[in-house]
């Protein structure tokens, strides 16, 4: 039999689950790629649906205690502010929320109403140009970040979209990237990115200046397996979602491995209305070992993830809220768990 | 070389596999025939399009939320493997174990099933089929889960006998139920809950929860069964035991596999190459892989008398033309469309129209289904943007020694997409036009975006032929 | 059996996902209604009363002007016996008239085959849309299936209108001759009646003209085509076509009205073109939809449920309601939905029998008590 340990033990701290699957537009997710945070309060999620729905392409606003505000979308297409396979979101300092889209390969940036700001981008290897833009993040100084997967490299943008840098190549040596995914800044500027298919993550100065890697391909603790989202908090922890291997992994400012989470989801809010009113299904849900021991075949994180419903599932994002909440969002499992680092 | 040699090694790609391009044609002739059948019976590294790269590009497939992601996730690996029988084995298992997945709304199970398929496929028979009785997209799909002891369903039962191994007549109605009290208690775990949630097809709260298979002892019926004249306190692995056992059931695989991989139609000769192959199964304690063996290494199978036996169903249709094509090499937007098109075509991946599977042969193509043929193999290999299109085109740039006559146009497209054998009619027809489209000339210099156009015509219409409607 | 009504035929469109009758017909006077939907309902003030205990949904106006003038059949509490909640199995239901067991053969196949048993025209039946729905399907109907009628046919993305006429000529050719083989000769006549298909239903848009502007969405779009081929008199007898998705788990209110918006335009401005061609009284309208929802949202859709709601629609409709409104009283639900009570092959046996004139019996597997809402 196939068992896994749900929670290593260390200083993270469950608080709740939110979200659930929809089909429609309107209240839930569908396949949720990230999420940001506004100065008011409103909790934003980028819904990425796929090529044979893009109709529900949206970004979902809500708050904390699980109100559902409404949405936004200019729709399917290439014109100002549409999106075609958007993956990456992030919201700056000056509160614009930048998009990016692997099929359109470009960057938009919409205000907090959803309103069209700007875009910029093209398919490409030039400078200006993106080839599957991922990951993005905003410095405090309005720069703009981007991995790009397809030119396996990081290019540095003004707040207006001015190609600053290109740092990184194809490779597996330091500065080198395979696909890179997410890619987070700390305080001080320092810029970290998930070199997805290098199973590992690079550290590098605002300027791209290699500092330091963490991890190398693995199952073990501090080992990754195709890492699609980073986090740094303010004192320095590293976050990592683990795509491959389903987990969460926590690390100290050193790189050293701290703790390993595998998911406790448990009902949303929203899961609770579904519930209320499906009385035959919450039922027999009530009487299911939802952590089930699983016959041997079924041995790789995805399989487990598949039949686990507590366990990640997916994990694309990670995003730390003003309270330093960390929110880990499922793609497979329409739902973002939210956890916290007890600091004693 | 000789063209008999391609023209065998062709046909042998078409029947293990999907068909193959003629570099890889020219490739295996060199390894010899019957190398090349040990090959594909002892299948390497699939150098499958990974599944990480899908899953990253794909949401729809890491979720597995449906049919059409399901169904292209598989035509992804059957586009891109080299283990062609692997695929197509496991192709012809889900028409033999045909499980749909209207009755279960779990694709992520569909997938499983096939990739338990994929792992028995060349071993035992009496293994998949304990493999089979324990799969859970099956257990739900033949009502299973409700064969309890105190109250047994015999859907299971039934259909194990009739369906996946001896056929009607082998057997009596008091034999279906003994059976089926062996199967009591073999079920999914929680399957209160997945089986709620399958009848009400529900993704809620948080997506679909695959199954897997638990066996409930206490509600298994342990008593004395008398099963094909055994008796004894028999549980399921015990009944295919005795199943494996008959000879019915080794006609039964045995021609089941025939008409899948040699002909639609069995003739006399073909008989005899059932009865080698029914020899096989028993010596080889039921192995799959020997009685592969001895039909490929048939000398009817080899003969011309099974070229073309074949209509292709339309699963090998469209992997077929797009591995010519050489599409779909990595993710790409709209690959569900892969599904969509097999459906349009009469033949949806995990939608059989009912247990017994597909109705093969001639009754593949209607006129609805035979427009959808057409036009999507035409898509395929009517753009000369397509790479395989290209390799096409180069090849026969470099055989051209000047501007070709439109017999040598339509020669020598008929032998690169084959070789495909027209009659005189079709022949003459697809000549006619290519004299009225114009002439082709391929030669480098003068070699000119229209004549690669008109060279991809001609593959648009030798595509659309009835002759390459059959494998 | 009566005499096959030669002029007559039938279009079915199918609200795919299970489109909620409560948010459709409403039993607006019902105080359950509005404790069971306390977020997913209509207001009062807002519905279209149809009487004083039903109303149509508020974007259903199009629909509510065809019931004033009594062209429009309500069968409230459509279903058949121990429903499933799952959307594949119900379709299958519905499609095959096979509650029990998984059947292979379409109801509307059956009809095809009965109004036309000797195969003479490739079209009777017309599905527009890709992929055949298996209600259609039956071994030995031809059926068209299109996409788009403007581009329907062999070589649709041939771009040269010289090359694709040549490529037409060269396909007619290729099937045309006999080869002494079964196989061949089957595959042989089959590619002419795919060419004779296409060649015949491509005349229609040419042939069409009409004042009636449909509004721009698929529905509207489809509908359109089966005028455009009702009109061009190709002897089409069965249309078919579905909208979705209805499915509305969440974000009712918005999606839900949307679609309706979108039916009831399309199905009125359908039957005033046919008006428009003289062509009214011979076609009826049937719209279904696979099961019901919920009686209780669940916040802000509706879960899956049973009961539903059908219309029978056209100029020849004795206009009304069939059919029970099932209670809405938790002790008459039906594991929290609507309890039906009337079978949906009683609406198509008096569809087969009284509209298109043939023996239902074998059409919907069995015999069932039939309604009035053909005119005679």
């Amino acid at each position: 039999m196939t068992t896994a340990t749900a929670v290593s033990a260390g200083p993270m701290e469950y608080l709740k689950t939110i979200g659930v699957t929809t089909n429609q537009s309107g209240r839930g997710f569908i396949n949720p790629y990230d999420c940001g945070f506004t100065n008011d309060g409103r909790i934003m999620v980028l819904n990425h649906a796929d090529a044979a729905r893009t109709a529900l392409i949206r970004i979902g606003v809500l708050n904390w205690d699980e109100e559902y505000l409404g949405e936004f979308s200019k729709g399917t297409g290439r014109g100002e502010g549409q999106w075609t396979l958007p993956i990456g979101m992030t919201i700056s300092n000056d509160q614009r929320i930048h998009v990016t889209d692997e099929h359109l390969h470009r960057v938009t940036v919409f205000d907090t109403d959803g309103d069209f700001v700007r875009m910029w981008g093209e398919k490409g290897d030039g400078a200006g140009q993106l080839n599957g833009p991922a990951g993005v993040a905003v410095a405090a100084d309005g720069t703009v970040y981007v991995a790009e997967q397809y030119n396996h490299r990081v290019q540095v943008f003004t707040s207006e979209g001015e190609p600053v840098s290109i740092w990184g190549e194809f490779g597996d040596g330091d500065g080198q990237f395979n696909m890179p995914w997410g890619l987070a800044l700390d305080t001080t500027g320092n810029v970290y990115v998930a070199d997805w298919r290098n199973d590992r993550i690079q550290k590098f100065t605002k300027d791209g200046q290699h500092l330091t890697t963490y991890g190398s391909s693995g199952t073990g603790d501090g080992e990754f397996s195709r890492p699609s989202a980073v986090a740094v908090d303010s004192e320095g922890y590293i976050y990592v979602a683990d795509w491959g291997n389903e987990r969460i992994q926590l690390l100290d400012s050193d790189g050293h491995f701290i703790q390993s989470l595998r998911g406790q989801a448990t009902l949303s809010k929203w899961a609770q209305d579904f519930m209320s009113v499906n009385p035959d299904e919450y039922n027999t849900r009530q009487i299911a070992n939802l952590v089930p021991d699983l016959p041997d075949h079924l041995d790789t994180p995805y399989l487990i993830s598949a039949q686990t419903e507590p366990y990640f599932w997916g994990p694309v994002s990670l995003r730390l809220d003003p309270e330093e909440r960390l929110f880990v969002v499922e793609a497979n499992r329409h739902r973002i768990q939210v956890y916290q680092r007890r600091k004693d | 070389m000789s063209n008999a040699d391609i023209a065998l090694m062709a046909h042998l790609m078409r029947r293990a596999g999907f068909g193959a391009t003629r570099d890889e044609l020219e490739q295996l002739v060199g390894q010899g025939y019957e190398n090349v059948v040990e090959n594909l019976l002892n299948p390497g590294d699939a150098g499958v399009m990974p599944d990480d790269v899908i899953r990253r590009y794909h949401s729809e497939m890491a979720e597995m939320r449906e049919l059409n992601s399901a169904g292209a996730y598989w035509m992804y690996r059957m586009v891109t493997t080299r283990n062609q029988l692997e695929e197509k084995l496991a192709l012809f298992w889900h028409g033999l174990f045909a499980t749909g997945y209207s009755k279960l709304n779990q694709a992520n199970a569909l997938v499983n099933q096939i990739t338990t398929f994929r792992r028995h496929s060349l071993g035992s028979y009496k293994t998949m089929l304990v493999e089979l009785s324990k799969d859970p997209a099956m257990i739900i799909w033949l009502d299973n889960h409700d064969n309890h002891r105190d109250n047994i369903n015999e859907n299971y039962g039934r259909e194990l006998l009739e369906l996946f191994s001896m056929g009607v007549g082998n057997y009596t109605e008091d034999d279906i139920k003994e059976c089926a009290r062996a199967f009591t208690g073999w079920t999914l775990g929680n399957v209160e809950y997945m089986s709620t949630r399958a009848s009400r097809d529900s993704i809620w709260p948080y997506s679909r929860i695959n199954w897997h298979f638990n066996y409930r002892d206490y509600d298994h019926d342990d008593g004395e069964k008398t099963f094909l004249g055994h008796t004894g306190n028999f549980n399921g692995e015990d009944i295919i035991d005795i199943i494996v056992q008959q000879e019915a059931t080794a006609r039964f695989v045995c021609t089941r596999l025939f008409q899948f991989f040699a002909a639609d139609d069995v003739n006399e000769a073909g008989e005899a190459v059932i009865s080698d192959m029914m020899a096989t199964y028993f010596a080889s304690e039921y192995e799959i892989r020997s009685v592969m063996r001895t039909l490929f290494n048939s000398d009817y199978f080899r003969s011309e008398e099974s070229r073309f036996a074949r209509v292709k169903g339309p699963v090998e249709l469209v992997v077929g033309a797009v591995r010519m094509a050489g599409t779909y090499q990595e993710p790409t937007f709209g690959a569900d469309q892969l599904a969509r098109q097999a459906m349009y075509m009469g033949q949806g991946i995990f939608q059989p129209p009912s247990v017994e599977g597909w109705h093969e042969g001639a009754e593949w193509i209607d006129s609805g289904a035979l427009v959808e043929r057409v036009n999507f193999v035409g898509r395929e290999l009517g753009d000369p943007s397509n790479p395989g299109v290209r390799a096409i085109i180069d090849r026969m740039s470099r055989q051209s020694a000047g501007a070709l006559s439109p017999e040598e146009q339509v020669s020598a497209c008929a032998d690169l997409i084959g070789p495909l054998e027209l009659s005189e009619g079709t022949f003459t027809s697809i000549r006619e036009f290519a004299s009225e489209q114009g002439p082709a000339d391929l030669r480098d210099g003068s070699r000119t975006e229209a004549d690669e156009q008109r060279i991809a015509n001609l593959l648009r219409l030798l595509t659309a032929t009835r002759e390459y409607q059959l494998a | 059996m009566t005499t096959t009504n030669n002029d007559r035929s039938l279009v079915v469109v199918q609200l795919t996902g299970a489109n909620d009758p409560l948010n459709t017909v409403i039993p607006y006077a019902d105080g359950h209604y509005y404790d069971f939907r306390p977020n997913v309902g209509i207001p009062t003030e807002q519905v279209i009363p149809l009487d004083g205990q039903l109303g149509l949904n508020p974007n259903m106006a199009p629909i509510k002007a065809l019931w004033d003038e009594g062209k429009v059949a309500i069968v409230n509490g459509i279903g058949y016996a121990n429903p499933t909640r799952s959307h594949f199995r119900s379709m299958d239901i519905w499609h095959t008239c096979e509650p029990e067991k998984i059947a292979t053969e379409g109801w509307l196949g059956r009809v095809i085959r009965d109004l036309d048993p000797a195969g003479q025209n490739v079209i009777t039946g017309v599905n527009f849309g890709r992929g055949l729905p298996r209600s259609m399907g039956a071994s030995g109907v031809p059926v068209a299936s299109v996409g788009n009628l403007e581009t329907y046919g062999l070589f649709p993305d041939v771009e040269e209108e010289r090359i694709r006429g040549l490529c037409l000529d060269a396909f007619g050719k290729m099937y045309g001759g006999s080869i002494q083989d079964a196989v061949m000769d089957y595959l042989g006549q089959t590619g002419r009646d795919a060419l004779k298909g296409a060649d015949i239903l491509r005349t229609a848009p040419e042939k069409y003209s009409s004042s009636v502007e449909y509004a721009e969405n698929p529905i509207a779009q489809s509908l359109k085509n089966v005028a455009q081929v009702m009109t061009a008199d190709l002897g089409t007898r069965i249309y078919y076509t579905q909208h979705g998705s209805f499915d509305t788990h969440g974000d009712e209110i918005k999606v839900h009205g949307g679609l309706w918006t979108q039916v009831s335009g399309a199905i009125s401005d359908f039957l005033a073109d046919l008006d428009e061609h003289g062509r009214g009284d011979d076609a009826i309208v049937l719209v279904w939809t696979e099961f019901g929802r919920r009686i209780r949202d669940n916040g802000t859709g509706t879960d899956h449920g049973s009961g539903g709601t059908a219309f029978i629609i056209g100029n020849q409709v004795n206009g009304g309601f069939y059919g029970q409104y099932p209670s809405l009283a938790e002790r008459d639900q039906l594991d929290g939905d609507l309890h039906w009570n009337n079978d949906f092959r009683s609406t198509y046996s008096t569809i087969a029998d009284k509209w298109l004139g043939l023996d239902p019996v074998n059409i919907v597997n069995g015999q069932f008590e039939q309604w009035d809402f053909v005119r005679n």
